[in-house]
C-alpha cells in the first residue's frame, strides 16, 4: 500500500516536473521573450498598459500552452553594409561605402517597438529595411555636405547622421552601436584632384626637406669626417706620443738591464776587489809571517855574521897592514941605505966616465980625425964583420976578373967603411957643436927600483 | 534615470543630437542626448542626466 502511494507520488512528481518543464520558458541573455495571449499583460510601468503583451528579459516565466504564445526576439547586434550612390552639395556624384552595427534597445519600450515591427521577419527583410533607411538618411546628409567637409570633418558627418536617424531609430526600437563610413569614391576624380595641390606641395616640401636634410646630412657628414680626421690625427699623435714613451720606457728598460748588470757586476767587482785585497793582505801577512820575518831574521843573522866577519877581516887586515908597514919601513930603510950606497957608487962611476968623456972631448977637440980613426979602428972588427955579413948569404960567389976582381970587391967594402967613417966624423962634429952651444952635462941616473 | 552619470561619445550642442553612454540595467547603453542648457559639450566629458525622455533620449548637463 505504501509502495503504491510512493509510486503514485513519484509519478505525480514526474508528471508535475514534465508539466512545469513544458510551461516554463527561460529567456537567454541575448533575447527577449514576447508573450501574448491569455492574461499576458505588461509587467512594467515604463510601457504603456495598452501594450497587450508581456516582455520577459533575462529570466524565466510560465507560458500556458494553448492559451499563450511565446516568441523570441534576438537582442544581439547586427551589421548591415551600406553602399550608397549620392550627390554632394556641390553636385559631385559619390559612392559611399560604410557599415552600421545596430541592435534592439534593451529597454522595454524599444523591445516593444522592435517586436511590433520586426518580430517574425527574416534577417534579410530587416537588413533591407535598415539599409534603405540608412541610405535615405545618408543621401540627405551627403546632399547637404561638401566633399571637403565629409573628408575632413567625420565628426560632423556622424553627428548629422545621428541627428537625422535619431527619431527613426527610436520608432524602430533600435540602437545604433556603430556607424562607419569606410570609403568615399567619386568617378570624376574630384577627390584625387582635390589632393593634388596638397600632394604637390607635400611632395615639394618633401623634396625640399629631403634636399635640406641631405645638405645637412652632408654637412654633418663632412663635419663628422673632419672631426673624425681630427680625432684620428689626435689619436695618431697621442699614439705616437705613447709609442715614443713606450719606446723610451722600453729602451730605458732595455738599458736598465745592462745598467743593472753593470752595476751588479761593479758590485761584484768591488766585492771581488775587496776579496782580492783581503787575499793580498792575507798573502802579505802570510808572506810577512812566513818569509819576511824569517828573511829579516836571516838577514840580521847574515848581517851580524858579515859584520863580525868584516870586523875580523878589518882587524886581520889592520894587523897585516901594520905588519906590511912595519916590513915596508924596514925594507925602505934597507933600500934607502942600499940606494944611497949605489948612488954613491954610480956617482962615482959617472964622475969617472965624465972625466973620461971630458978627456975624450978634449982630445977630439984637438985631434978629431985621430979620435975618429981610433974609434973606427976600435970598431973596425965589427965593421968588417958587418961587411962580411953581406956575403954570408952568398952560397957560391964567382969573382970575375981574377985577382983584380977580388981586390976591387975588398976595396969597395973598405970604402964603404971609409964612407962610414966619414959619416961618423960628421956626426961627432955635429955633436961637438951642440955641446959647445948648450953645455950639456951628464948627470948620474938614479935607479928608482934600487 | 535622472541623476545618473555618463560620458559623452557624440558631441552635444544646441540644435543637434549628441550621444551619451549611461549605465542602466546592469549594462551600459547609448542614449540620444541634448544639452540641458545652451552649451557645447565635447566628446569624453562626464555628464549627469537632468531629464529623461523615454525611451532613449536624455537631457544632460556637465557633471563638474
Amino acid at each position: 500500500m505504501l509502495w503504491t502511494y510512493l509510486i503514485a507520488g513519484a509519478v505525480a512528481l514526474v508528471v508535475l516536473l514534465i508539466l512545469f518543464r513544458m510551461v516554463w520558458r527561460v529567456a537567454e541573455p541575448n533575447e527577449a521573450l514576447i508573450i501574448s495571449g491569455l492574461g499576458a499583460h505588461s509587467n512594467t510601468d515604463q510601457v504603456n498598459d495598452t501594450l497587450g503583451f508581456k516582455i520577459v528579459v533575462g529570466r524565466g516565466t510560465a507560458v500556458l500552452p494553448g492559451f499563450q504564445t511565446v516568441r523570441r526576439l534576438p537582442l544581439d547586434i547586427r551589421a548591415t553594409p551600406l553602399t550608397v550612390t549620392c550627390v554632394s552639395s556641390q553636385g559631385i556624384p559619390l559612392h559611399i561605402k560604410g557599415v552600421t552595427a545596430y541592435k534592439v534597445g534593451d529597454d522595454y519600450g524599444s523591445i516593444a517597438n522592435a517586436a511590433r515591427r520586426f518580430l517574425e521577419q527574416s534577417d534579410e527583410q530587416v537588413m533591407g529595411t535598415i539599409h534603405e533607411l540608412f541610405a535615405g538618411h545618408l543621401r540627405a546628409i551627403v546632399g547637404s555636405t561638401t566633399v571637403e567637409e565629409m573628408l575632413h570633418d567625420r565628426e560632423t558627418l556622424t553627428t548629422n547622421i545621428r541627428g537625422s536617424l535619431a527619431g527613426d531609430m527610436e520608432k524602430l526600437g533600435l540602437v545604433v552601436d556603430s556607424l562607419q563610413i569606410q570609403e568615399i569614391d567619386d568617378e570624376s576624380g574630384y577627390i584625387r584632384n582635390l589632393g593634388r595641390p596638397q600632394a604637390a606641395a607635400v611632395e615639394a616640401a618633401a623634396r625640399i626637406a629631403q634636399a635640406e636634410r641631405d645638405r645637412e646630412a652632408t654637412e654633418r657628414e663632412q663635419v663628422a669626417a673632419a672631426a673624425k680626421a681630427a680625432a684620428v690625427r689626435q689619436s695618431s699623435i697621442a699614439q705616437a706620443g705613447y709609442q715614443a714613451e713606450v719606446d723610451q720606457a722600453k729602451s730605458k728598460a732595455s738599458q736598465s738591464g745592462p745598467l743593472a748588470e753593470a752595476l751588479a757586476r761593479q758590485e761584484v767587482v768591488v766585492a771581488e776587489t775587496e776579496t782580492a785585497k783581503l787575499n793580498a793582505s792575507l798573502a802579505e801577512k802570510q808572506l810577512e809571517s812566513s818569509v819576511l820575518k824569517p828573511a829579516d831574521a836571516e838577514a840580521y843573522k847574515q848581517r851580524t855574521l858579515a859584520t863580525a866577519a868584516r870586523d875580523a877581516q878589518i882587524a886581520s887586515a889592520e894587523a897585516q897592514a901594520r905588519e906590511v908597514a912595519l916590513r915596508g919601513e924596514a925594507q925602505a930603510k934597507a933600500t934607502e941605505l942600499t940606494g944611497k950606497a949605489e948612488a954613491a957608487a954610480v956617482q962615482a962611476k959617472a964622475m969617472a966616465e965624465a972625466a973620461g968623456i971630458k978627456a975624450r972631448a978634449e982630445a977630439l977637440a984637438t985631434n978629431t980625425d985621430a979620435v975618429v980613426a981610433q974609434q973606427l979602428a976600435e970598431a973596425y972588427p965589427e965593421i968588417v964583420a958587418a961587411a962580411a955579413g953581406s956575403f954570408e948569404k952568398v952560397g957560391n960567389m964567382v969573382v970575375l976578373n981574377g985577382a983584380q976582381g977580388i981586390e976591387d970587391t975588398l976595396v969597395k967594402t973598405i970604402t964603404m967603411g971609409g964612407s962610414g967613417f966619414a959619416l961618423a966624423k960628421q956626426l961627432i962634429d955635429s955633436l961637438s957643436s951642440k955641446e959647445n952651444g948648450q953645455h950639456a952635462t951628464l948627470e948620474p941616473v938614479h935607479d928608482e927600483s934600487a | 534615470m535622472v541623476g545618473r552619470r555618463g560620458r559623452v561619445i557624440g558631441r552635444i550642442a544646441p540644435g543637434i543630437v549628441g550621444e551619451v553612454m549611461l549605465p542602466v540595467r546592469g549594462a551600459t547603453e547609448a542614449f540620444y542626448a541634448y544639452p540641458a542648457a545652451d552649451e557645447v559639450i565635447e566628446v569624453g566629458t562626464p555628464v549627469v542626466v537632468v531629464e529623461f525622455d523615454p525611451p532613449r533620449t536624455v537631457y544632460v548637463a556637465r557633471a563638474f
